[in-house]
C-alpha cells in the first residue's frame, strides 16, 4: 500500500496555509511529519482525513483517489476527544462499528487494545473519571480498535509521562512491524528518529526537506567531523581551528563537548588529522564522523529557512519604503 | 444504512440511559396515572358538576353543611330562610338583624358571605375574598328575580304559575351536526397544539445540545472522519424522534388507561381532551412527527454553529421565535378554524405540523389538502435534513465565536461552487 500526497494547497480566507505539499509513504514504514507550530502539519493530516478539502492537489492510495471510507484508518487527532460521560468500552465499540466492524469484533478489539495499553480494568467506567494519561491511552486504543491499515497519529506523545510514552513507543513499533502504514506528526524528534524511515519537514506550508532519514543524516554529516581536545574548552578549540586550519576546514557548529567542522573541497580526513596533530598545544581526544541527530537537522534547516524568510521580509519592507 | 443504525442506536441509548429522562418520564406517568384516580379520593363534584362522594355514599348532606351564609333582609321577603336553603343546599343560612352585624360576621369569617337585601331588585353582597368560581350572586339573583316576578304577578293579579309556565317555556332543539362540532374538538386540538410545541422546543434543544457537546468535547473530529456526517445528524434526529414517541406514548398511555378506569368518576368530563377521534390522532402523528423532524434537523444544524453549550440560545433564538409565532397564530386561529390565516399555515412546513391537524380536528378540510400539505412537509424535511447535514459538516472544527446562520449558508454556497 502506497499513499501519495501530491502538491496539495489550502487557503483559509486569504491565508495560504499549504503551498503545495507532496510526500509519499508505504506500508511497513512510518513517515515523520515535522514542523514548527503552525507549519501546516495538522492541516495536511486533516486534508488526508477529509476533514478539510484541499484547494488543489490530490491524495492517492496505490495510484487511485484516496477514499477514507474504503480503507481502515486509525486517526488520533491533535485535539483529543471522546465522550466524557459514556463508558469506555461502549464508546470504543461505537467508534469501531462506525468504521464497519460488527459488535462482537468491535468489543473483542476494544478489550484487546485496552489490555495492551494497560487500562482494561476501566472498560466500564466513564471516561471523565480517568486521569489524563489514561484518557490518552483510551484515545489511542480507540484509534486502533478498527484494525487499521493506515495509522495517522497527530502529536501522539503530548501529555504522556515517560512510562506511558514507552508503552506508546512499543505499540507504534509493533504497528510498523505489522506492516501498517504510519504517518506520525510530532515535535519530539527523538521519537520520530526512533520510528520513522522517512521524514518531511514543513515550514510555512511548504516542504523544505523530505526523504529517507538515514540518507538525510548522511548528507548532513557528509565531510563533517566531530573533534575535541583534552585540555582546551570547545570554544577555545573552535577558535584555534578557525585561526590555524581554516584552509582545510570550517567550523560549522558544536555539540555539548565537541566542535563540528566541515572539510573543505579536496581535503581528506587524514590530511586534516595530520594537520590537527601537528598543531602546538593540541592533545586530541575525539575525532570521528559527524552523525547529526534529527533535532540538529531540524534546527539547521529551520534556521536556514527562517534566515531566508527574514531576508525576504527585509527586502519586502525595503521595496515598500522605496 | 448499517452505520446510520449504529448512530441511531448509540444516540437512542443516550436518552434511555439518561437518568433524568427516565425519572422525568416515570414521574410524569405516575403523576398523570395517579391524577386520574383523584375523583375517587377527593370530592371534585363542585369542579366536575358531578354527584359528590358523600351523596354517592347515601349521605344527604343535611348534617354537615360545608359553609355558612348570612342574610339581613330589609324587604321582608326572606322571613323564612327555607327559600334560600333550597337554593344554597350546602350552606347553613343565618339571619342577622342589621347590615353592620352581617358585615362584622363576614369579617370575622363566621360566615363565608352575606346578603343585605334592600328590596326585590336591590341587594348588597359581602365577601372577604371572592374566588373565580363563586356563583353565589348569580344564584341569589335568580332567587330575587323570582321573588320580583311573583310580587309583580300578585300586584297585577296574574296567576304566577301560569305566567311562569309560559315565560320559561322550554325551547327544544335537536342538533343535527352534519360536519364537526368545533366545541367538542376545541380542547383536544388546543392540548395537542401545546404538546407538539413543547416537544419540539424541549427535544430540539436537546438535539442542539448533543451536537454542540460533541464539538466542545472534541469528539466530532473522530466522528466525522469515521462516518459521513449526514448519518451522524440523521441518526441523532431519528433517535430523538423515537425517544419523543416513546415518552409521549408512555404518558398518553398512562392518561388513557387511568381515565378508562375512572371515566365515570370524572363524569366523562375529560372526554373533551382524551376522547380524540382516530383520524385526528393519525393526522396528528403524521404531522407531529414531520414537524418534529423538520425542526430537529434545524436545531441540529444550529447546534453545530456554536462551540460552547452556553451559546446554543444565541444560535437557536431565531428558530425558537418562529416556533413561538406559529404556536400563537395557530392557538388564536382555533376559533376561526376555516379562516385564511390557518389555511395558509396548514401548507407551510414551518407551521403545518400543528395547523393541519387542527383543521382536520375542527374545520372543513379535503383529503387532497391533507395529502398535499404532508407531501410539502416531508419534502421540506428531506431538504432541511440535507441542508442541516451540510451545515453540521461545515461547522465541524470551526471553533470560536458562534457562526451566523446566514454566513453558514453563504459558506455552503461557496463550497458547492
Amino acid at each position: 500500500m502506497k499513499l501519495e500526497v501530491k502538491n496539495i494547497t489550502k487557503t483559509f480566507g486569504e491565508k495560504e496555509v499549504l503551498k503545495g505539499i507532496s510526500f509519499s509513504v508505504e506500508s511497513g514504514k512510518a513517515l515523520g511529519l515535522l514542523g514548527r507550530n503552525g507549519a501546516g502539519k495538522t492541516t495536511t493530516i486533516r486534508i488526508l482525513m477529509d476533514v478539510f478539502r484541499a484547494n488543489q492537489g490530490e491524495v492517492l492510495l496505490d495510484g487511485e483517489k484516496f477514499d477514507i471510507r474504503r480503507v481502515q484508518i486509525g486517526y488520533l487527532p491533535e485535539e483529543r476527544g471522546l465522550y466524557p460521560k459514556r463508558a469506555i468500552l461502549e464508546q470504543m465499540v461505537y467508534l469501531a462499528r462506525l468504521r464497519g466492524l460488527n459488535k462482537k469484533e468491535a468489543a473483542d478489539n476494544a478489550r484487546k487494545w485496552l489490555k495492551r495499553l494497560g487500562v482494561e480494568q476501566y472498560e466500564k467506567v466513564l471516561l471523565e473519571t480517568l486521569s489524563k494519561g489514561n484518557q490518552q491511552k483510551v484515545q489511542l486504543a480507540s484509534t486502533l480498535v478498527c484494525n487499521p491499515d493506515i495509522v495517522i497519529l497527530d502529536e501522539p506523545f503530548s501529555g504522556l509521562d515517560p512510562v506511558n510514552s514507552q508503552i506508546l513507543q512499543d505499540v507504534v513499533s509493533e504497528l510498523i512491524e505489522d506492516g501498517k502504514l504510519v504517518i506520525f506528526s510530532s515535535h519530539q524528534m527523538s521519537y520520530v528518529e526512533q520510528f520513522c524511515e522517512d521524514i518531511a519537514i514543513i515550514h510555512h506550508g511548504e516542504i523544505i526537506l523530505d526523504g529517507n532519514l538515514t540518507s538525510i543524516k548522511e548528507e548532513f554529516g557528509k565531510n563533517q567531523l566531530v573533534v575535541s581536545d583534552r585540555r582546551l574548552e570547545k570554544e577555545a578549540f573552535a577558535g584555534l581551528l578557525s585561526e590555524r586550519l581554516n584552509s582545510l576546514a570550517e567550523v560549522t557548529g558544536s555539540s555539548k563537548e565537541d566542535t563540528i567542522v566541515r572539510l573543505k573541497e579536496g581535503v581528506d580526513r587524514n590530511a586534516f588529522l595530520k594537520a590537527l596533530i601537528e598543531l602546538d598545544n593540541v592533545e586530541l581526544e575525539h575525532f570521528e564522523t559527524y552523525k547529526p541527530s534529527l533535532n540538529d537537522i531540524f534546527i539547521k534547516v529551520e534556521t536556514d529557512v527562517s534566515g531566508v524568510d527574514e531576508a525576504d521580509k527585509t527586502e519586502e519592507v525595503a521595496k515598500e519604503v522605496e | 444504512m448499517k452505520r446510520l443504525w449504529t448512530v441511531f442506536e448509540f444516540e437512542l441509548f443516550s436518552y434511555i440511559k439518561n437518568k433524568s429522562f427516565i425519572i422525568t418520564t416515570a414521574l410524569i406517568c405516575l403523576i398523570i396515572g395517579l391524577g386520574m384516580f383523584a375523583p375517587r379520593v377527593f370530592d371534585m363534584s363542585d369542579l366536575l358538576g358531578t354527584e359528590s362522594l358523600k351523596e354517592k355514599e347515601g349521605d344527604s348532606g343535611e348534617d354537615a353543611k360545608e359553609q355558612a351564609l348570612g342574610i339581613y333582609d330589609e324587604s321582608g321577603y326572606f322571613k323564612d330562610t327555607k327559600l334560600l336553603s333550597d337554593v344554597f343546599k350546602d350552606a347553613d343560612i343565618k339571619s342577622y338583624d342589621s347590615a353592620k352585624a352581617l358585615e362584622k360576621a363576614v369579617k370575622k369569617e363566621d360566615i363565608k358571605a352575606g346578603f343585605y337585601v334592600i328590596d326585590d331588585l336591590h341587594y348588597n353582597y359581602y365577601v372577604i375574598n371572592r374566588n373565580m368560581m363563586d356563583e353565589s350572586t348569580y344564584m341569589f339573583n335568580e332567587v330575587l328575580s323570582t321573588i320580583h316576578k311573583q310580587a309583580y304577578c300578585v300586584e297585577q293579579n296574574i296567576d304566577y304559575d301560569e305566567f311562569s309556565k309560559e315565560y320559561e317555556a322550554p325551547v327544544e332543539c335537536k342538533e343535527k351536526i352534519l360536519g364537526k362540532d368545533a366545541a367538542d374538538s376545541y380542547w383536544y386540538c388546543y392540548a395537542l397544539v401545546i404538546i407538539i410545541f413543547m416537544v419540539i422546543v424541549i427535544y430540539g434543544g436537546m438535539i442542539a445540545t448533543a451536537v454542540t457537546t460533541e464539538k466542545s468535547n472534541r469528539s466530532i473530529e473522530v466522528l466525522v472522519t469515521s462516518i459521513d456526517s449526514k448519518y451522524l445528524l440523521f441518526g441523532k434526529v431519528f433517535a430523538g424522534a423515537v425517544a419523543v414517541m416513546f415518552q409521549m406514548s408512555m404518558i398518553l398511555g398512562c392518561a388513557l388507561i387511568g381515565y378508562g378506569i375512572n371515566h365515570e368518576a370524572w363524569g366523562d368530563k375529560l372526554d373533551i381532551i382524551l376522547d380524540i377521534p382516530a383520524n385526528v390522532l393519525v393526522v396528528f402523528a403524521i404531522f407531529g412527527i414531520g414537524g418534529f423532524l423538520f425542526y430537529a434537523f434545524l436545531y441540529g444544524a444550529l447546534g453545530a454553529l456554536v462551540s460552547k453549550t452556553e451559546d446554543i440560545n444565541k444560535s437557536c433564538g431565531n428558530l425558537q421565535m418562529i416556533i413561538m409565532i406559529v404556536y400563537f397564530i395557530v392557538l388564536l386561529q382555533l376559533t376561526n378554524i376555516d379562516g385564511i390565516a390557518i389555511k395558509i399555515c396548514s401548507y407551510l412546513p414551518f407551521s403545518s405540523y400543528s395547523a393541519m391537524f387542527a383543521r382536520v380536528g375542527m374545520g372543513k378540510v379535503a383529503a387532497w389538502e391533507v395529502v398535499l400539505s404532508a407531501v410539502i412537509l416531508y419534502a421540506s424535511i428531506f431538504f432541511v435534513g440535507w441542508l442541516g447535514a451540510k451545515i453540521y459538516r461545515m461547522g465541524t472544527l470551526r471553533y470560536g465565536n458562534p457562526i451566523k446562520f446566514t454566513n453558514a449558508l453563504k459558506d455552503i454556497k461557496t463550497h458547492e461552487k
